[in-house]
């Protein structure tokens, strides 16, 4: 039989991680469907209890996305069109009842090069907040995502938030994915943008990130700064834009696929900045 | 072996269950409330929707643990005592909403959930888009879009009957 904790408190939950291996679990969408053969046999950590873990807040600074926050809790939130991109994902992960449980958190820290979350943590320039007995610590996203199910996470850490900066002037996210079909799929091309105008409507900067098409998300540099100064338009992605994808070939497309729709989805993102 | 109590259907339930049990085992198994269906192993079907606290979830996604103190509902908490189907069940039946039934425990609550939250109405199309985490290999969605559509005008007071299904 497994071990089953579910405190109330951060501070049991840390000092339960810090006193031996436990699998964290929130949401559970993650967990279980991969497990449900072989139902689980290491200890548990429920951290659904915690209710300083869910919710958003925000400040001068920005906006803290606690891990626990659902995606019908985005969905459902004030949110300025800084946020348009992340509430679309929102909409799309799996259905309603995957939304009500599954969070941001088990959606990051399960690391899955399809996640939806990713991209847009990455084009809001997010950083995650990690929690144990030793204390805080905070890192960029793309430090936090190492690989395939693989973070930056210790074992004996929390993710208890996600934070993302507040940027100057007027902006706006968006978020486009391809599947086989729109719901309970796991996405063959994502990509998200982000972009701060001027007030003339010119982009002050941008963030373009690609997800499904390399082993964690990344980021399109080279266009990313070919926008700075400029409208957006769907003509200034080109085709070198894609480099540093790394795109497979697997049931749902072929790598050529892929970075094929990889640009396709890019220029409606700047189609749909445009707007 | 822990043991965990919730209300079921508004009664008062606790059964003492290993913490890997799933809720639908729980369900099913240690209180045999067997409307309660298990499709797939990749929570995609949604034939085992439940409510949890007034939220549609995956009865197959979460472990019965988790629930200690929750309030569940399941497809047999519907009717009335006296056997009055809930207005989703009624127009189910009278929209010939369902073939083999295997999805239709699942899909009833979906729309419970979908109807509740969405005081102002729904379109067929929201309707659709709403039931994406339910499957059905039978009737092609297309009479379980009409059965919602007419389920939520008695819900939402609109109408005192349920409209009839054209002849
Ligand atoms: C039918 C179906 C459809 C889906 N569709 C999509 C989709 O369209 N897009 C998508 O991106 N995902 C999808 N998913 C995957 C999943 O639902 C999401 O990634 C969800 O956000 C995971 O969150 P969770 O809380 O359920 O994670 P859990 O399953 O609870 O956890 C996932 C992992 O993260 C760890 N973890 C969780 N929280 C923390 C924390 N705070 N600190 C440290 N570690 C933690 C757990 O140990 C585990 O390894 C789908 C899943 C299903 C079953
Ligand atoms: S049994 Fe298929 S989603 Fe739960
Ligand atoms: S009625 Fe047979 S699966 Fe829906």
């Amino acid at each position: 039989m497994t071990g089953y904790l579910r405190p109330a408190t951060l501070d049991e939950a840390v000092a339960a991680l810090a006193a031996g291996p436990r699998t964290p679990i929130a949401g559970g969408t993650d967990v279980y469907p991969a497990r449900i053969v072989a139902a689980p046999d290491e200890d548990l950590l429920d951290l659904t209890a915690i209710a300083a873990l869910r919710g958003i807040t925000a400040d001068a600074a920005g906006w803290r996305f606690g891990a626990a926050t659902t995606w019908t809790d985005v969905i459902e939130a004030a949110l300025p069109p800084l946020f348009d991109g992340l509430k679309a994902a929102a909409r799309e992960v799996g259905g309603v009842q995957i939304q009500n449980a599954g969070t941001l958190g088990g959606n990051l820290c399960n690391a899955s090069p399809a996640a939806d979350g990713a991209p847009n943590w990455l084009a809001l320039d997010a950083e995650v907040e990690l929690a144990s007995a030793a204390g805080t610590r905070l890192l960029p996203v793309c430090d936090f995502l190492l690989g395939n199910r693989r973070t930056a996470r210790r074992p004996d850490e929390i993710l208890t938030a996600i934070r993302v900066p507040r940027p100057e002037g007027r902006a706006r996210g968006v978020f486009l994915k391809l599947g086989a079909r729109r719901y309970l799929v796991i996405s063959i091309v994502s990509v998200a943008a982000a972009a701060q105008f001027e007030a003339d409507g010119r982009i002050a900067s941008a963030r373009i990130a690609v997800g499904a098409c390399s082993p964690v998300p990344v980021r399109l540099p080279a266009l990313e700064a070919r926008l700075v100064g400029r409208r957006a338009d769907p003509a200034l992605a080109e085709p070198a834009d894609l480099a540093p994808l790394a795109p497979i070939d697997d049931v749902r497309g072929t790598a050529s696929y892929r970075r094929d729709a990889a640009l396709t989805l890019v220029r409606r993102a700047l189609a749909e900045l445009a707007r | 072996m822990p043991k965990v109590s919730l209300t079921v259907n508004g009664k008062p339930a606790s059964a003492e269950v290993e913490n890997r049990t799933l809720l639908v085992e729980l369900l099913r198994e240690h209180l045999r409330l067997t409307g309660t269906h298990v499709g797939c192993d990749t929570s995609q079907c949604g034939a085992c929707v439940v409510h949890v606290n007034g939220a549609s979830v995956k009865s197959c996604t979460m472990l019965a643990v988790q629930c200690e103190g929750a309030e569940v509902v399941t497809i047999e908490g519907l009717a009335a005592p006296d056997g009055t189907l809930h207005p989703m069940q009624e127009a189910f039946r009278e929209y010939h909403a369902l073939q083999c039934g295997f999805c239709t425990p699942g899909m009833v609550m979906s729309a419970i959930d979908l109807v509740q939250r969405n005081p102002q109405g729904l379109s067929d199309r929201e309707i659709r888009e709403g039931l994406e985490g339910n499957l059905c290999r039978c009737t092609g969605y297309h009479n379980i879009v009409r059965a919602i559509a007419a389920a939520q005008q008695v819900m939402h007071g609109k109408v005192k009957e349920l409209p009839r299904a054209a002849e």
